[in-house]
């Protein structure tokens, strides 16, 4: 194919996919964001952290802010037996933040929720 | 019966789709950009990382605008669900932008990328024999400067992130507040806490605007 054929295919590309994104971006498609912070505070961490089954990218500098889609998602660590131990749970509502601090020293790593809600123990709330 | 919408309303309600669109465009930029990689030239993810940084920085006066529009409403409001009505445009707003430079944002993410190339040229160029040593010194140089500007750029988008982090908590604990006084019948008090809110967000804006406007996008 010519460069300019490449350029024109490409071009088209990008237009699906962006108007594909701007329909998945429509305000029903809610999202929020979750803030981890982590103590003590490192440059990076090694711990790895899970949101769900995905790892995330190791924390810099004591904090994240992720972007995430509304829902309850449960925060994870390596466990000591390789499976993933659940740490806590993390409700994300729409357009705000649920904090969530993670102590990094002890095993397994323990979370301390900003807002806890009124009724649940280990579920950090926005 | 509609009632009809006062003009920063409206305003704010024109931009939003805008605002919207761009933090949109934003996140599926990275994978427009992954795709060009293998065709566009070395030095792309540095160049695309800036192309994104001034795309954003465009933004910023956009921002401003609807604050302090938002902000004029909220002051001259005397009716709390309104005023709670902005808050909430506001938290939209301020969330769509955050999207881009949050850490798993495109932004935030093609800073890394580009500070991952830029990584491995150096690494690649100490040990390249096909450069007079001038040249390959030359070369060095001149990525080393790029690494300063980019880690430079990386570094002012964390606090700029940091500020926006702030401005939605501020916004998400004073809604939370707002609600908890209506619930017990304190409308005035809920008015005095909303006046005091739009001076802490005319303040936090104040510093976006300079934080933001004050990021220099390396190679430029």
């Amino acid at each position: 194919m010519s460069a300019a054929g490449r350029r024109v295919f490409g071009l088209a590309v990008s237009v699906v996919i962006v108007a594909a994104a701007i329909a998945a971006c429509r305000p029903n498609g809610d999202t929020g964001y979750v803030e981890i912070k982590t103590v003590p505070n490192a440059p990076v961490i090694s711990t790895a952290l899970y949101i769900d089954s995905a790892k995330l990218a190791p924390i810099r500098k004591g904090t994240a802010i992720l972007r995430q889609s509304t829902g309850t998602f449960k925060l994870q660590a390596d466990g000591a037996s390789g499976a993933l131990a659940q740490l806590c749970e993390i409700v994300v509502a729409r357009n705000r933040i649920t904090t969530v601090t993670v102590s990094v020293l002890e095993r397994p790593p323990r979370c301390q929720c900003r807002n806890s809600g009124a009724d649940a123990a280990h579920t950090c709330v926005s | 019966m509609m009632t009809r919408l006062p003009a920063p309303i409206q305003a704010i309600e024109a931009r939003f789709p805008a605002v919207l669109l761009f933090a949109c465009a934003l996140i599926v930029s990275t994978d427009v950009g992954r795709a060009a990689d293998a065709t566009t030239s070395a030095a792309s993810p540095v160049e695309a990382f800036s192309e994104q940084l001034e795309a954003f920085q465009k933004s910023v006066p956009d921002l401003n605008k609807s604050i302090e529009d938002s902000a004029g409403t909220i002051d001259s409001a005397t009716d709390v669900e309104k005023a709670r009505a902005e808050i909430g445009r506001l938290k939209e707003t301020v969330s769509a932008l955050l999207g881009a430079v949050s850490d798993n944002g495109p932004v935030s993410q093609l800073g890394a990328k580009a500070l991952d190339h830029i990584h491995g040229k150096l690494r690649a160029l100490a040990q390249d024999n096909r450069f007079k040593p001038e040249e390959r010194q030359f070369l060095i140089e001149q990525w080393k400067k790029l690494e300063v500007q980019t880690e430079g750029a990386t570094k002012e988008l964390d606090d700029a992130r940091a500020q926006f982090v702030g401005l939605l908590h501020t916004l998400q604990d004073n809604e939370d507040f707002i609600g908890e006084l209506l619930e017990i019948r304190q409308a005035e008090k809920a008015l005095e806490v909303i006046r005091q809110l739009t001076h802490e967000i005319r303040d936090a804006s104040s510093q976006l605007n300079k934080l933001i406007g004050g990021i220099k996008p390396p190679g430029t």
